[in-house]
């Protein structure tokens, strides 16, 4: 439908996409004669309503969110992929979530940047060894699958925390048998909103690294380290964080009707000011998916402790840049989600509406200043959301990972629709 | 043989009265002080908001308020402190503000001014003619203050009245503000300056003292000294960087027999307001020579940290809000670049705790626990905002005698 298979040398918009792959001087192999390009829409038409959600009232919002254009342009030993994402358009509000931190929100989900995505990878094969380099925009070698290919459409609360996305980066990846090895370099700043392209005088001035097994196809672990400098103050300034993180991951088709998705994860977030250790920031995620035929059943635990910091007129934003380097107070969400969804197509445009609820418990932690009772109106916060997904095209099976540091059959999966 | 026996037996009362000395007195003769428990005599609640900045005067004290708590912090409380316990009588709330972080009144009690932050920050000016009545005679925002107001300070600099308005980054700037009529305020200065911050100043005969955070202090004149600056262009005269930087606030003491050697930094570490954990000491620095300020003593509390504070020039003690520590009086009189070895820190600095330079304290115990956000003396009494509670009146004339 969307994916074309074009002879080389005839003129096509895949070929203009693959001038990434020329200006890499990428050698093609002789024999490989074809270009495989795919395209793909994505969006998530959404209502959602959390009770409470502020001062004991009740807010309900709707939106158009995740709605995305992907794109990538395979052929030989090289790749070029890019992710546009329209949510500066269509969540210049945020999105209601509670527990949710991070780029300057807070329990509302921030808008992508428009670039979500944009990576060049090279691969190759030296001694047996797999090897691919990959340059652009994208996310460090850390952590796990951003949420958007996940099955729930609410965001966890540790999405900063076990995700380092949106970054100016390198990396190399090599990988033997079942083991994969990454380490990346980047920026660290994360982005101020959705125009932000990066700060390119901080590249490389953060890295990571990620180790993955897989002993079976289905079964995936990882662990990795990260050291981000300063990502909230882009001048600088602010707290560098030092994050680890692990998770084992399985993805199985059990038999013709019946697939099976599980991930449990552990994370830290250390920050500090040069090597004084001022906060620790803890997550604890497990979450599954059962489908069946059609029909996918899922359920997720949470369990992530965040910081609270000044909020400003809007109290779903706090101050950015910091003016100073203090929080007030720190809270830990117990969250519950479950959700149930359907999936048909219409003349190739997948469906898949769904209900999705969640209740959340937050306390303080600290000793702080912040006292959630007052604000929210109470300690236990519920959602639920109605919507349905919308799919056109290519899959975008993972996000987080590239080059050999895809699973190989995602990686054909991503070629072949 | 005779004469060297006595000068021997002249010498033993001379030696016994050096052991009898107080081996932590300092080198300049000052006796180190037991502190005293401050007696608090009052207590003014609110709960609904934060409270951040006092200012005070007369039978009148006001408290400004920080971010959201239940409601945001848009609002300026009004408290009768006549009596022991101080009474809100009234409470003005300032339009599309998120945090008020600062309040002063002029030093003719008939202003009084609050920043704003954070979007279209701006310095409120309220007429104080009749204290519980604030009456709002102008607003002053612009383009340089768009980002949030974050402290103000009051001065007069060759017979005209300014407020120096410290705003948030970035990029973080200085904005000088002629007030001399207050009902029309006019910009005369933005600079930028701070390192990433400048986030307070302190102005007094001609000289502009900056808090300009991991930069240090800078001493500018604005028209008091013999460099040429002006309010409109303030020459650098000098700068210090202090022991951990994040130099937040800052006092010149004029002590009560003239001497003017000192100024005291607040700095304010990274932490978690309350709850045991912020950080930051009281820092002395020696202004003897204004173009080579030089640090020389540092206050510290274990697991708390300074915020805004008020000097009693007159009886010499410092009273610095020390957020979860409660409040802090410290005697700066004399010479506070000596102090015995035992009170002397590696890097040559005086420890004035050490010193025996602690005079008292209040509001420490933890129960309640309190965020001493700042304090302002009238007289015999401080008052003290507590972010978590409201306002505390202390009595300091036992620190006073």
């Amino acid at each position: 439908m969307f994916e074309m298979v074009l002879p080389r040398g005839r003129f096509s918009p895949a070929v203009v996409l693959s001038i990434g792959l020329t200006l890499l001087r990428v050698p093609l192999s002789a024999q490989d004669a074809e270009l495989r390009v795919g395209v793909g829409l994505h969006a998530i038409g959404l209502a959602t309503r959390v009770a409470p959600a502020l001062a004991g009232e009740t807010m309900t919002a709707t939106y158009l969110t995740q709605p995305m254009v992907f794109g990538h342009v395979a052929g030989g030993h090289g790749r070029f992929m890019a992710t546009l994402n329209l949510e500066g358009l269509t969540l210049k509000d945020g999105e209601l979530a509670p527990g949710n931190a991070g780029e300057g929100w807070v329990d509302k989900r921030h808008p992508h940047t428009w670039l979500h995505e944009m990576v060049v990878t090279a691969t190759t094969r030296l001694a047996g060894v797999d090897v691919s380099v990959t340059g652009g925009r994208g996310f460090a070698p850390f952590g796990t699958d951003d949420p958007m290919v996940r099955p729930f459409v609410r965001y966890p609360a540790n999405h900063h925390w076990s995700q380092i996305l949106e970054r100016w980066l390198l990396i190399g990846a090599v990988r033997r048998g079942r083991l994969t090895v990454e380490a990346g370099i980047f920026n660290g700043a994360e982005p101020g909103g959705p125009d932000d392209l990066g700060n390119f005088d901080r590249f490389a001035d953060s890295w990571s690294v990620r180790a993955t097994v897989r002993p079976r196809a289905w079964l995936e672990l990882q662990g990795g380290y990260a050291f981000v400098e300063s990502p909230e103050h882009a001048g600088g300034f602010g707290l560098d964080q030092r994050k680890w993180n692990t998770a084992a991951r399985i993805q199985r088709t059990i038999c013709e009707r019946r697939r099976i998705y599980a991930l449990v994860e552990w994370g830290e977030t250390h920050e500090y000011v040069d090597d004084l250790k001022l906060f620790i920031f803890t997550t604890v995620l497990a979450e599954s998916a059962f489908g069946l035929d059609d029909w996918t059943f899922a359920l997720r635990y949470e369990r992530t402790t965040r910081p609270e910091e000044e909020r400003l007129l809007d109290p779903f934003r706090v101050v950015r840049p910091h003016t100073d380097e203090n929080i007030i107070g720190a809270t830990r969400w117990n969250t519950v989600t479950a959700s149930a969804g359907h999936t048909f197509a219409v003349r190739g445009i997948g469906f898949a509406p769904f209900v999705e609820a969640g209740r959340s418990t937050v306390g303080e932690i600290a000793g702080g200043l912040f006292d959630p009772a007052a604000l929210y109106g109470g300690t236990t916060l519920w959602s639920v959301s109605l919507g349905v997904r919308l799919r056109a095209g290519a899959r975008h099976e993972r996000m987080g990972r590239y080059g050999v540091a895809m699973p190989a059959a995602a990686d054909a999966a991503a070629h072949n629709h | 043989m005779l004469n060297r026996s006595l000068r021997v037996l002249a010498l033993i009362p001379l030696v016994a009265a050096a052991c009898d000395r107080d081996p932590l007195a300092n080198d300049d003769g000052f006796e180190p002080r037991e502190p005293i428990t401050i007696p608090v005599i009052g207590h003014g609640m609110i709960t609904g908001r934060w409270s951040a900045e006092v200012a005070a005067r007369g039978d009148w004290a006001y408290t400004t308020t920080w971010s959201r708590r239940v409601a945001p912090g848009n609002a300026i409380m009004v408290w009768n402190v006549a009596a022991d316990t101080p009474i809100l009588a009234d409470s003005v709330i300032v339009d599309g503000a998120a945090t008020l972080g600062d309040v002063q009144i002029s030093d003719d009690g008939s202003l009084l001014v609050v920043a704003t932050e954070y979007t279209g920050g701006s310095i409120v000016i309220f007429d104080r003619t009749t204290p519980d009545r604030l009456v709002q005679l102008s607003r002053f925002t612009s383009e340089a203050t768009m980002r949030g107001v974050h402290t103000v300070k009051l001065g007069h600099v060759n017979g005209r009245h300014y407020a120096f308005l410290s705003i948030d980054p970035s990029p973080a700037q200085l904005v000088i503000v002629d007030i001399t009529d207050p009902e029309n305020p006019t910009e005369v200065l933005v600079r930028v300056m701070g390192q990433p911050y400048v986030h307070d100043v302190f102005v007094r005969d001609g000289l502009l003292f900056t808090a300009l955070w991991d930069a240090g202090m800078d001493v500018l004149d604005i028209g008091g000294a013999t460099a040429g600056g002006s309010v409109q262009n303030p020459v650098r005269l000098g700068n210090v960087v202090t022991v951990n930087g994040n130099v937040h606030n800052l006092w010149w003491y004029h002590d009560a027999a003239g001497g003017k050697r000192y100024v005291f930094l607040g700095e304010e570490g990274p932490g978690s307001v309350t709850g045991g954990s912020s950080s930051g000491d009281v820092h002395v620095v020696d202004v003897s020579d204004m173009a080579a300020p030089r640090e020389v003593a540092f206050y510290h509390v274990p697991g708390a940290g300074a915020h805004n504070f008020h000097v009693d020039e007159e009886a010499g003690i410092l009273y610095a809000a020390f957020y979860n520590g409660g409040v802090r009086a410290i005697d700066v009189t004399g010479d506070l670049s000596q102090c015995s070895a035992d009170a002397r820190a590696a890097d040559g600095r005086c420890n004035l705790e050490l010193a025996g330079r602690e005079a008292g304290f209040a509001l420490t115990d933890g129960n309640p626990a309190v965020s001493i956000w700042g304090v302002a003396r009238v007289g015999r009494y401080l008052y003290a905002s507590d972010m978590l509670s409201g306002i505390y009146k202390l009595d300091v004339q036992p620190l006073r005698q």
